[in-house]
C-alpha cells in the first residue's frame, strides 16, 4: 500500500507449454539467397520512370507463406543492391541457420534506373542505366523468417534491418499482422465521423474531385504519393 | 484569371496558345509529379477535406475507467494445482489436530530442528499456498478458518491431539506464532488452545464424568431403600424399648430415641 514496503510473495508457478513447431517446413537453403546487382540479361532499352509502382497498396506478397515472422513495408520505395546486401548480411549474422530460415519475398532488382552524369545541363537525351532496383509498395512483405524460434528472438535484428530500409517498415508476426488488420477494420466500423473520404470522393461532394486525383477513388485518402497515412481510417 | 494564368505560364515555355488549351492537361505540367520522394504539399481544399474526414473515436456515455474493472477470467487449472488441492483436502480429512501458525522467516536449521521435535510427537509441518487453500476451504465446512489464511502461514497437523507438547515446542521457536486450530472439527482460538492444553487427560476426564453421572444413581438405591430402612430401624428401636421398658420402665428415654433416629434420617 501507500507508504508501506511491498513484501514480495511467491504464488504458484504457472509453467508454460513449450511452443509447438510441428507444421514448419524448412527450405533447402536456410540463409537468404544472394541477389544480383544486375539481372542476368541486362536491359538494353531504357524504361520510363513509372513511379506508379510505388504508389498505393500492394497486391502481391501481402500474406505469409512459409515463415512466421517478417518485415512489413509501411510505405513505398525502391530497394537497390546495397539494401539487399545489408539485409542478407544482417539477418545471416543474427540468425541461427540450423534452427531458423529466411526467405526473400521481393524479386531481385530488375527495374533500370538511369542517372545523368554530374555537372551537366539539362538536355542531351536520357542518361544511361546506372543501377537496378525493385519497387516495393505499402503492405508488402520484404523478408520472411521462420523456424524453431519465437518473435522475441527475431524481433531485435528485424527492427535493426527495418530501420535501415528506405521506406518505413516494421517487424511483424502472423498474429500481429492479423491483429493489425482486425484493428483497422474495427476502426473503420466504429468511426463516429459520418463524413469519410471514401464517401466524399465517390459522391463528388462539393466538387471535391476537382482537387483530387482519380486514383483517390481507389486509395481513399490513406495514401499520398509513396507515403502511407497510418492514422487515417 | 485566365489571363493571369497565361501570363504566369508563358514565362515557362510557350504553353497556352491563344486558340484554346485544356487546363486539365496543361496544369499537370506545372509542379511535381504525383509520387515524389518528399512530402508533396496538398491543395488547401484537400487539406480541408483530410481534416474533415479524420477518424473520431467512439466515446461511450460512461467512460470505461468509471466502470468496475472487468474480472480477469481464471486460466484453466493445471494438474499441479489440482494435486495440491487434493492434498489439502486429504490433510483436512485425515488429521484430528490442525493448527494454523504465522510463519516468520527463520534460519533453515531452526526450521529443521523444529520439524524434528514436532515429528517426535507425531506432528507434521505442512506448507501450503494460500491461493490453493482458500478455494478449498471456502467450499468445505471449514469456512470460518478462511480469515487465518492470509500472509505466510504453516499448518501443524497430527492424528493425535498432543497440544501441550506442541505448545512447548512452539514456545521455544519465537518466529512461529499460533493463530488458531481446528481440533476434532472444533475451531479454537489461541486462548482456546491453551485452555485445551490445560485440560486433564482423557481418562481422568472420563472418570470424572462417570463419577458425576453415577452420583445420582448411587443415591437412587439409598433413596428407594430409605423408607424400608427407616421402618426397620424404628422397629428395632421399638423392640429395644420394649425390652428395656420391661426392665427400666422410662417412657422419656424411649420417646427421644425414635425422634433422634428419625431426625438422623
Amino acid at each position: 500500500g501507500p507508504g508501506g514496503l511491498v513484501v514480495p510473495r511467491a504464488g504458484l508457478k504457472q509453467y508454460l507449454q513449450p511452443p509447438d513447431y510441428s507444421g514448419i517446413v524448412f527450405p533447402e537453403k536456410t540463409k537468404l539467397k544472394f541477389m544480383d546487382k544486375v539481372p542476368s540479361v541486362p536491359k538494353v532499352r531504357r524504361e520510363p520512370r513509372r513511379l506508379r509502382d510505388i504508389r498505393g497498396p500492394s497486391q502481391e506478397a501481402t500474406d505469409f507463406t512459409q515463415g512466421q515472422y517478417g518485415i512489413l513495408a509501411l510505405g513505398g520505395g525502391y530497394l537497390h543492391w546495397g539494401h539487399f546486401e545489408m539485409m542478407r548480411l544482417t539477418i545471416g549474422r543474427s540468425m541461427n541457420p540450423k534452427t531458423m530460415f529466411a526467405i526473400w519475398r521481393v524479386p531481385a532488382p530488375s527495374k533500370p534506373v538511369t542517372r545523368k552524369s554530374l555537372g551537366h545541363r539539362m538536355g542531351g537525351g536520357k542518361g544511361p542505366i546506372d543501377h537496378y532496383v525493385t519497387a516495393v509498395k505499402t503492405g508488402r512483405l520484404v523478408v520472411e523468417v521462420g523456424g524453431h524460434c519465437e518473435f522475441g528472438e527475431v524481433k531485435p535484428f528485424l527492427t535493426q534491418v527495418a530501420k535501415k530500409l528506405p521506406f518505413p517498415a516494421i517487424p511483424i508476426s502472423r498474429d500481429s499482422l492479423q491483429k493489425m488488420r482486425e484493428e483497422e477494420e474495427e476502426k473503420r466500423l466504429n468511426n463516429q465521423n459520418p463524413w469519410t473520404f471514401e464517401r466524399v470522393v465517390t459522391g463528388n461532394m462539393l466538387g471535391m474531385r476537382k482537387y483530387l486525383s482519380p486514383y483517390d477513388l481507389r486509395l481513399k485518402g490513406r495514401y499520398w504519393g509513396k507515403f502511407f497515412l497510418k492514422h487515417r481510417v | 484569371a485566365p489571363a493571369a494564368k497565361m501570363a504566369a505560364l508563358s514565362g515557362w515555355g510557350a504553353v497556352p496558345w491563344r486558340r484554346g488549351w485544356l487546363p486539365a492537361l496543361q496544369l499537370v505540367r506545372r509542379g511535381s509529379k504525383a509520387v515524389t520522394r518528399h512530402w508533396k504539399a496538398m491543395h488547401f481544399q484537400r487539406q480541408k477535406l483530410m481534416a474533415v474526414t479524420e477518424y473520431l473515436a467512439p466515446r461511450p456515455a460512461v467512460p470505461p475507467r468509471c466502470l468496475p474493472r472487468p474480472r480477469e477470467t481464471r486460466q484453466e487449472d493445471n494438474g499441479y494445482a489440482r494435486l495440491l488441492r487434493r492434498q489439502v483436502e486429504e490433510v483436512f480429512r485425515d488429521n484430528r489436530l490442525i493448527a494454523v501458525c504465522q510463519y516468520n522467516p527463520m534460519p533453515g536449521e531452526d526450521v529443521v530442528m523444529m520439524r524434528h521435535y514436532l515429528r517426535k510427537h507425531n506432528i507434521e509441518v505442512k506448507f501450503f499456498l494460500n491461493e490453493i487453500v482458500r478455494p478449498v476451504l471456502s467450499q468445505s465446512k471449514y469456512k470460518n478458518l478462511l480469515p487465518l489464511f492470509v500472509e505466510r502461514n504453516i499448518l501443524l497437523v497430527s492424528q493425535e491431539t498432543k497440544v501441550k507438547e506442541m505448545l512447548r515446542v512452539l514456545k521455544g521457536v519465537p518466529q512461529i506464532n499460533l493463530l488458531g486450530a481446528c481440533i476434532d472439527d472444533t475451531i479454537l482460538s489461541r486462548k482456546g488452545v491453551e485452555n485445551f492444553a490445560r485440560l486433564p487427560p482423557l481418562e481422568a476426564a472420563q472418570g470424572q464424568t462417570v463419577g458425576a453421572l453415577a452420583l445420582l444413581p448411587s443415591q437412587t438405591s439409598s433413596l428407594l431403600q430409605g423408607g424400608s430402612a427407616h421402618l426397620a430401624a424404628l422397629l428395632d428401636r421399638h423392640i429395644q424399648r420394649l425390652q428395656t421398658g420391661d426392665t427400666g420402665d422410662t417412657g422419656s428415654t424411649a420417646e427421644p430415641g425414635p425422634a433422634q433416629s428419625s431426625g438422623d434420617h
